[in-house]
């Protein structure tokens, strides 16, 4: 359903905007919107565990929605949600963070971000344990990528972006693990508005 | 001996690079420098590069993000000429840090807490002095602090340092940057200018070095007018401190200190959009350890509200360490102020502020240890840390005031209170509050001097999330006499 709504929301940005191009030429909009979708890889970490957890893979969706602060700068949320299974069923995260994007050359699409927030993690590392709680963890997101027609009301970016997720303990049926962090790296694509 | 002392090396090769650096201005300063007519116009430096202003230096954003990957490499240097285990980096160890991802580490309170807040102040630099604007240099900082995590040393990542390196390095590196500037004379010529940018260069060494590479540090021009505060004043303070604790009275000896406060442009007033246009800066040398304290409280946000309000947005360093608690943090607040006149000779002026901890650490032992025990040397190598780490990291949230009333202009009583909240996501499983208090009393006595005398208390809760839920409570009052020179 949230994918389908997702989609619904994308097919219809992109015409609204389209439309908006061919009524007038590209004018300064304060708006910065990002949706987009990723491929995702996880591992995660515990300070004293010894065991070497694997990685895993799985789709996620990307968004930002903020404020254009300069032709260079732009500020607002990051919204990224992956979802992979493993032998336990569907493992959930999403992550919400203030995020600041920069390109350095106005004129050119490299741009880098980084940010910080709050990550939510849902039945998520298996190995662990088999009924781990959802957890809140302090979120951390920084990347980089290239943006085409970066400076049109509509563009394209392609990302590689690395968030990650320090939950703390993990309560687990086998009891706390301490100093849980889960690191997720993306790479994706995704349509800009401005 | 771990990062702080590679901070330190790495500062002080920048410093000695600095100082080498300026014998070639001196013998440039022989030649007497243009007269200021036939400087080319305001928006071209003498090298013909276009510059947003006479004195600015040209937009470099490549070179940016080369200097703070040479910071990096000098760094890396200085941690392998002292035989730094974990200099000893190779494409493998590159690929099993980004294999690994971000963790938590293990390094001692200072290493983390000022060492890389210093650190990224040089990355910040590198974007300063290149032309690039306070949040575009932040962007540079991000950038330096992930590099070197990853690859400029054979530990894995640091989330701890990456944060710290990165907002430490913000506010410290504007901070350095600004006072860097007030140092540095412009408009001198001669010996007088060559040690005003020796001076600058000491404070901030990538600008300086930057100047002194394109010859800015001999050209005479005009100061960034962003860069010349509305107004500067300070107060040097020096006595002696007796703190006590829960479990003693306060100590017969006292502990020397000096302190000394700060103030660049006026935080209270007007229409801010240049960040760090007015900030405080609050340094204590002595009273319980060499260094134990610093606090950095920089606008990024300024707005009128009417009625007397002033509604600000701050970006806060904060380190306090000595030999009763430790706790340090870098955090976001939004403050509201206001002036009001009690009188036609004095003036109460109180700030409020709220916002959040994006790093919080605090001193924290195991439930059932009592004593932090002698640090061991690491079996793991020289600049290993293996732990145990005892102090705490965590996100939280922050609230406080600051309330002052002067007579004539003179501060005669200041009154400071800060709580925050810390759930540690490191360390020892627990909700942190810590609150801290100050009541200072000044007296005028002849000119700049004066005489102040304070009360502090500072006092932490700790919910433990063990099993029986432990709730533990630390005590620390702290009485002070001193002396003043300056005034706000």
């Amino acid at each position: 359903m949230k994918r389908f709504r997702m989609c619904v929301v994308l097919v219809w940005l992109i015409p609204a905007s389209a439309v908006a191009q061919d009524a007038q030429p590209a004018a300064p909009s304060r708006l910065w919107i990002v949706a987009g979708g990723a491929s995702g890889t996880l591992r995660g970490h515990c300070q004293d565990c010894a065991q070497d957890f694997p990685f895993r893979h799985g789709p996620g969706l990307v968004g930002n929605a903020g404020y254009r602060v300069n032709p260079r700068m732009d500020v607002g949320a990051d919204l990224f949600w992956m979802q992979w299974r493993n032998e336990s069923g569907r493992i959930r995260a999403t992550a919400i963070d203030a995020v600041a994007q920069f390109r350095p050359w106005e004129s050119k699409g490299f741009f880098v971000k980084g940010g910080a927030g709050m990550a939510f993690v849902r039945n998520w590392v298996h190995t662990i344990g088999p009924h781990p709680d959802d957890s809140k963890a302090l979120a951390v997101v920084f990347g980089g990528g290239w943006e085409f027609k970066p400076t049109g009301r509509l563009g394209l970016q392609l990302f590689a972006t690395q968030h990650v997720g320090a939950l703390g303990d993990l309560q687990t049926a086998n009891g706390p693990v301490a100093d849980v962090t889960g690191n997720f790296w993306s790479l994706g694509a995704a349509i800009v508005i401005r | 001996m771990t990062t702080w002392d590679r901070a330190r090396f790495g500062w002080i090769v920048l410093v000695a690079s600095a100082v080498l650096g300026g014998a070639g201005p001196v013998t440039a300063q022989e030649t007497p420098p243009p007269a200021q007519d036939d400087q080319a116009p305001a928006a071209v430096d003498a090298k013909g590069a276009r510059t947003a202003c006479d004195g600015c230096p040209p937009r470099r954003v490549g070179m940016s993000f080369l200097q703070a990957t040479g910071i990096n490499v000098i760094y890396g240097l200085g941690n392998l000429a002292r035989g730094q285990v974990t200099g000893r980096i190779t494409p493998k160890t590159w690929w099993a840090n980004m294999q690994q991802g971000w963790v938590w580490d293990l390094d001692d309170f200072t290493v983390n807490q000022i060492g890389h807040p210093y650190q990224g102040n040089n990355y910040f630099n590198a974007g300063r002095a290149n032309g690039l604007s306070f949040y575009e240099s932040a962007a540079v900082t991000a950038f330096g602090s992930a590099t070197w995590e990853f690859f400029g040393e054979t530990n894995h990542a640091s989330l701890n340092d990456f944060i710290n390196t990165t907002l430490g390095g913000i506010t410290l590196g504007e901070m350095f940057h600004r006072a860097g500037w007030l140092i540095r004379n412009t408009r001198a010529t001669g010996k007088q200018r060559l040690w005003s940018e020796i001076g600058a260069t000491a404070l901030d060494p990538i600008t300086g070095l930057n100047r002194f590479a394109s010859g800015d540090a001999s050209r005479v021009s005009e100061k960034p007018s962003d860069l010349v505060p509305s107004s500067l004043s300070g107060v040097a303070s020096a006595g002696m401190l007796w703190r006590g604790s829960q479990s003693s009275a306060f100590t017969e000896a006292g502990d020397p200190f000096v302190e000394v406060d700060a103030y660049y442009g006026d935080a209270n007033v007007g229409r801010s959009r240049t960040p760090y246009d007015a900030f405080w800066l609050r340094m204590r040398f002595g009273g319980g350890s060499a260094f134990s304290e610093a606090r950095v409280r920089g606008r990024l946000y300024g707005q009128p509200l009417g009625k007397g309000l002033q509604f600000s947005v701050i970006q806060t360093y904060n380190y306090q360490n000595n030999d009763a608690y430790s706790t340090g943090s870098q955090a976001i607040d939004a403050a509201l102020g206001t002036t009001r006149e009690l009188s036609p000779r004095t003036r109460f002026w109180i700030l409020g502020w709220g916002g959040l901890t994006v790093l919080g650490a605090v001193d924290s032992l195991p439930l059932g240890v009592t004593k932090k025990p002698e640090e061991q040397e690491s079996s793991a190598g020289q600049g290993v840390s293996e732990g145990p780490r005892f102090y705490d990291y965590g996100p939280g949230s922050d609230f406080g005031t600051l309330a002052r009333i002067t007579h004539d202009g003179r501060e005669v009583a200041l009154f400071f209170y800060v709580g925050r909240q810390i759930y540690s996501l490191d360390g020892v499983r627990a909700n942190h509050f810590l609150q801290h208090a100050r009541v200072d009393l000044l007296f005028p006595l002849r000119g700049p001097l004066g005489l102040g005398a304070s009360a502090e208390y500072f006092h932490r809760r700790s919910y433990y999330q063990d099993a029986e839920s432990t709730i533990k409570t630390y005590r620390y009052p702290q009485l002070r006499a001193y002396f003043t020179w300056g005034n706000r």
